[in-house]
């Protein structure tokens, strides 16, 4: 395990320590991590405790500082039976369980010197979950995480540890955190496992093939399933992980489901039971054995006899590898030929909507366009926060987090700026794709060491010092320098992409043949690395570009490409990608294509019909005449577009005479979304002011709904159904860019308060707020007061909103209040969750108090003057 | 390990249960629902939305028996609170012990929706607020029949001993403070076997579960009237109990 050649800083951009050289114990243990001889762990601690009169619920670590010779006393019977690791009793001897019963320290160097005293060849010391959840599903960030296990991965170096065990694991960022905790601060060999259910998913949706995508990448030495179910049903979870697993795997089963007889917990899996399906999974390619819940030193026993009359393990045939990134929740796999789809539409460049988002922090139509793209069959989504003017880094790290919310597409991390990627994936649940880096010496030594470090897939640019190289050699040769790189680094082939950067047809003619030239000589002088290509830039500056486009991606992937950075909306593109998917075989007997293509002919038939959307062009028509009248003019058809038809039946055109507006009005009161962006759109067309629209129509129609919720003729669910409509109605003006003239009414802080995790009363006001026009910061929830007054102060906030649940959180809702009071005194404050009331309000502070979501918005009037501009 | 003869004590038992219905009249209740006219889109969005947390949701549980420990609580000083043998658990609380009284064992039970049910509710919290309401009304509902197997489940084992048992009682209510949530979920090693963790301020995650304690005895208890209302901290405030109603049948 040498370093790569290129002289490296000693830290990463971020600062965190580099992989040290490994330290490994002897020659055995060394070969064991090469997947060249076998190695049996321990069984189960926790179940032989219980036996010795182990309360449950106990803290067993406490053990090895009260009854260190009952802990011996087990590891030997294990060392005994023919383990030749045995694990330390530190589970969970971490800060956060530990809770200041003993130092972790003590604990870790009583546990060492427990497990020393029994005599093994070597001793693993255990690491297991911190028992909290991480962000964003819990509450733990993944630098408190990452400390917790780092004084423990410290410790159990200082102490005397081979090895650590990082074991039992659900969540891949969690397990991520104690690996990188365990390489940036010892020289110690890292086995991680994780637990499966009966799904075959860990309890956060994890599979065993991306368990082992993302860790062996990550750079754990050795992988593999603890614990989850008994050997028979962990067999075939773990034979799932053998292929995607680029180091040994390891198999610790429990031995069954706990029995009771007479007063005794027992197993319900016998030893000779347990080492049958042990058999058949080192057949399978596993390489270390071992045991958790319920095994004995006699199934070790037998694991180690069954391993006597092995022939040492061949090594795993490497055949050519598949392309693989993956989310917590997605794998995305591409053999050798294969082609994918990177949705390239999260990216600011020349979008002005995206632009908008990105600056004003409202992420919704970020997260739609991510939702869009994942329906549409993008495989992987692109993600670029580059906008000059705002913390990228931030940006970065917020977009991560809710797309990976929204979408179980791996992302690609596109920045150009080392520092931001690094946040970026190092808490990444999965193993991400990095855009990008360059034949620059700067990127390459910046970059390529991030991939490696963290596990990444990486896109190399055929750009360097001198530019873009005009012809296809000259791009080869920046890939050569890339990939030499990348080699050096030990990074793997599959996880180097290379984009021979599209340039337009336009300025170049020759450009279209050379860039498809360069993926051929890419793909055949660099064997094993893969190719992708922003394909639309082909066509910039000539007309009808999506033909342009779908051609040359056709052409590229006949030139070798594998993954196209693309817009997986545009149908044309993806039309191409399921064609192709039919020449190359990966479709396979054409299934898919059959399936989405065989109703296709009739379809466009249909679709060449126009049909007449008689419901818009009755507002529309309507719209107009409202108009006319108001202008005291008669419409006639010469004075009208043409689209306004002759033919509209007059029942369509005239109900109770009813005016286009009232119609919104109603659609709003009825909560539907879609006439309202019809009719709103139509008004717009007829020349509609969008104030107006917001002020005479929009707003009174809300303020109607709100007076019905508060009679009680109106539920929630009809609340917010009207605010959704009204909300596809400002976005109508919003899309248009009509919305210039409208002044936001004002700036509102929400947040749900530290320690509580409701937010659905919080989303509810937030979404009626900006519904009348308040620009809403949202916090989320769990929120640190002095976050939320750093906010207030940071935007001047004149109104903040807090929101308990908990009588528990109350003390908190009152502690922001009394800082803000302090630090922000211009602020009002009003308050509102299912355990307060008005005297509840007063008590701790607060200015007001909202007894429901329609509440909160009279007050934001109150305060911040609806009606003003 | 006197404790272990005593009758119905049994270790830490793990279930899934198939639910396949969701009572709608419960979820609408759950939403604030009083006999407001329903649009057609409401009703079929509603019907959409509580079909989506049937599919995303995989109702487990776990659940165990444990004798008591003597002495506790029979000394004088001690505070008042139930002790379990073969845990490190006490309940603390005068009403607790109330509802514990006579029991001649003491089960835990813990059930969850899984971290699918949180991705989700993260997911609409994002993107669809009023789906997040609907799907947030449909999970409460879709618990509480979770917990309802998991007690069937234990009423199973109880009358299998001759033993009755009394009505679940959580964490919260009356002076059972939620600090027993960590103890009660490591006796059950729930965080293990469920996957349900605790936040800081012992707020379970996934946010869809539930914790409950119950007594077994040898005679049927005598049960509640109207329920758990009398010793719910939320009952002043709640809008069920503004009307007429219960969180449980």
């Amino acid at each position: 395990m040498s370093d790569a050649a290129v002289s490296l800083p000693t830290t990463t951009p971020a600062g965190h320590r580099w992989t040290r050289s490994l330290r490994v114990a002897d020659e055995h243990l060394s070969r064991v991590l090469a997947g060249e001889e076998r190695l049996v762990f321990d069984g189960a601690m926790g179940t032989q405790l219980q036996a010795r009169g182990l309360a449950a619920g106990e803290t067993p670590e406490l053990l090895c500082l009260s009854n260190p010779d009952q802990i011996t006393e087990i590891h030997a019977a294990y060392v005994a039976a023919g383990s030749e690791a045995v694990t330390t009793n530190t589970f969970g001897a971490n800060r956060l369980k530990l809770a200041g019963q003993a130092s972790v320290d003590e604990i870790f160097a009583a546990a060492i010197a427990c497990a020393r005293a029994a005599g093994p060849r070597y001793v693993a010391a255990d690491i297991g979950p911190t028992g909290a959840l991480l962000e964003p599903m819990g509450t733990l960030s993944f630098d408190e995480a990452y400390e917790l296990f780092a004084e423990q991965a410290i410790a159990a170096e200082r102490h005397g540890a081979d090895l650590c065990v990082i074991e039992t694991f659900a969540d891949l960022a969690e397990a991520k955190a104690a690996l990188l905790a365990v390489r940036e601060n010892t020289s110690l060999p890292a086995f991680v496992t994780m637990t499966f259910g009966e799904d075959g998913r860990t309890f956060l949706g994890t599979t065993p093939e991306i368990a082992a995508v993302t860790l062996s990448a990550a750079g754990a030495q050795v992988i593999g399933i603890n614990c989850s179910l008994g050997p028979a049903d962990v067999a075939p979870l773990v034979a799932r992980m053998v292929p995607y697993a680029r180091v040994p795997v390891m198999a610790q089963a429990n031995a069954g489901l706990p029995e009771l007889h007479d007063g005794v917990t027992s197993y319900s899996i016998t030893p000779q039971e347990y080492c049958a399906a042990v058999g058949t999974m080192v057949e399978g390619g596993v390489s270390v054995v071992g045991g958790c819940c319920g095994t004995t030193p006699d199934h070790i026993a037998g694991e180690r006899a069954l391993l006597a009359e092995l022939p040492a393990p061949s090594a795993r045939a490497q055949a050519s590898q598949p392309f693989t990134c993956a989310s917590a929740q997605r794998l995305v796999e591409l053999r050798p030929g294969a082609v994918g789809v990177i949705g390239e539409r999260i990216n600011p460049t020349g979008k002005r909507r995206l632009k908008e988002a990105l600056r004003s922090g409202q992420l919704d139509y970020v997260l739609s366009e991510a939702i869009a793209q994942d329906e549409a069959g993008a495989q992987l989504l692109d993600v670029n926060a580059g906008l000059p003017e705002i913390d990228e880094r931030a940006m970065m790290l917020r977009l991560v987090r809710e797309v990976s919310a929204v979408s179980t597409c791996p992302l690609q991390v596109d920045s150009a700026t080392p520092e931001v990627i690094e946040a970026a994936v190092r808490a990444y649940p999965g193993k991400p794709v990095i855009n990008s880096c360059n034949g620059k010496e700067e990127s390459l030594r910046a970059v390529v060491p991030i991939a490696k470090h963290y596990g990444c897939a990486l896109v190399g640019l055929t750009i360097d010092e001198d530019g873009i190289p005009p012809t296809a050699e000259g791009r080869l040769a920046v890939a050569r320098r890339i990939v030499a790189a990348t080699d050096a680094a030990g990074i793997p082939r599959a996880d180097v992409l290379i984009d021979c950067l599209t340039m337009a047809v336009s300025t170049d003619q020759s450009a279209g043949l050379a860039i498809l030239d360069a993926v051929r000589l890419v793909k055949r002088e660099l064997p094993g690395v893969r190719t992708v290509l922003g394909v639309s830039n082909i066509s910039f500056g000539l007309p009808y570009r999506e033909l342009l486009n779908a051609t040359f991606l056709t052409a590229a992937f006949a030139a070798g490409l594998d993954l196209a950075i693309m817009n997986p909306l545009s149908q044309r593109f993806m039309d191409v990608v399921h064609a192709w998917r039919v020449f190359n075989g990966e479709d396979e007997h054409e299934d898919a294509y059959v399936r989405d293509y065989a109703d296709r002919a009739r379809r466009d038939q249909e679709a060449k019909r126009p049909a007449l959307d008689t419901a818009k062009l009755s507002v529309a028509l309507d719209a107009l005449n409202a108009l006319a009248a108001d202008a005291g003019m008669e419409l006639t058809t010469a004075a009208a577009p043409q689209a306004a038809p002759a033919s509209v039946s007059p029942t369509d055109a005239a109900p109770g005479a009813q005016t286009p507006a009232d119609r919104v009005r109603q659609a709003v009161l009825e909560g539907r979304k879609d006439p309202v962006a019809d009719g709103v759109s139509a008004l717009l067309d007829a020349g509609a002011e969008s104030l107006q629209l917001i002020d005479d129509v929009l707003i009174p129609a809300l303020d109607e709904v709100g007076k019905r919720f508060e009679a009680g003729t109106f539920f929630l669910p009809q609340l917010m159904a009207s605010a959704e409509a009204a909300k596809a109605g400002f976005d109508v003006i919003r899309a248009r860019g009509a919305s210039a003239g409208v002044a936001s009414k004002g700036r509102i802080a929400l947040a749900t308060v530290k320690g509580d995790i409701h937010d659905i009363g919080k989303n509810i006001v937030r979404m009626l707020l900006e519904n009348y026009g308040y620009e809403v910061v949202d916090l989320g929830r769990d929120v640190d007061p002095q976050d939320f007054v750093d906010t207030v102060v940071e935007h001047h906030i004149e109104l903040g909103g807090l929101s308990a649940l908990m009588t528990t959180t109350v003390p908190a809702m009152a502690q922001t209040i009394e800082l803000l009071h302090d630090q922000a005194p211009w602020c009002k404050v009003m308050v509102g969750g299912a355990v307060l009331n008005p005297e509840y309000a007063e008590m701790v502070g607060a200015d007001f108090y909202a007894k429901d979501a329609n509440e909160s918005a009279r007050i934001a009037g109150e305060v911040l003057g609806a009606g003003e501009q | 390990m006197a404790d272990a003869q005593v009758r119905g004590i049994i270790p830490p038992q793990r279930a899934s249960y198939v639910i396949d219905a969701i009572d709608r009249g419960e979820v609408l209740r759950y939403l604030g629902y009083r006999g407001q006219a329903i649009t057609p889109e409401l009703d079929a969005r509603i019907d959409t939305v509580i079909g989506t947390c049937l599919e995303e949701c995989q109702p487990r549980g776990i659940w165990a028996v444990f004798g008591r420990a003597d002495a506790q609580g029979g000394e004088q000083g001690q505070p008042e609170g139930v002790a379990l043998a073969g845990a490190r658990l006490v309940l603390p609380g005068a009403d607790i012990a109330r509802h514990l009284d006579g029991a001649c064992a003491i089960a835990l039970m813990s059930v969850t929706l899984g971290m699918a049910s949180e991705r989700a509710l993260q997911r609409l919290a994002l993107t669809n607020p009023m789906d997040q309401v609907i799907f947030d009304a449909a999970a409460n509902a879709l618990v509480e029949r979770a917990a309802d197997a998991a007690e069937a489940q234990l009423v199973a084992h109880a009358h299998a001993q001759g033993l009755y048992t009394n009505d679940r009682y959580a964490p919260g209510y009356g002076d059972l403070p939620l600090t027993v949530q960590a103890p009660l979920l490591d006796a059950l090693d729930a965080r293990k076997a469920l996957g349900v963790t605790l936040t800081p301020s012992n707020m379970l995650v996934p946010s869809k579960s539930e914790t409950a304690v119950l007594g077994l005895f040898t005679q049927p208890p005598a049960r509640r009237e109207g329920g758990m209302c009398g010793v719910c901290a939320m009952s002043d405030f709640c809008t069920l109990r503004s009307q007429g109603l219960f969180c449980r049948r």
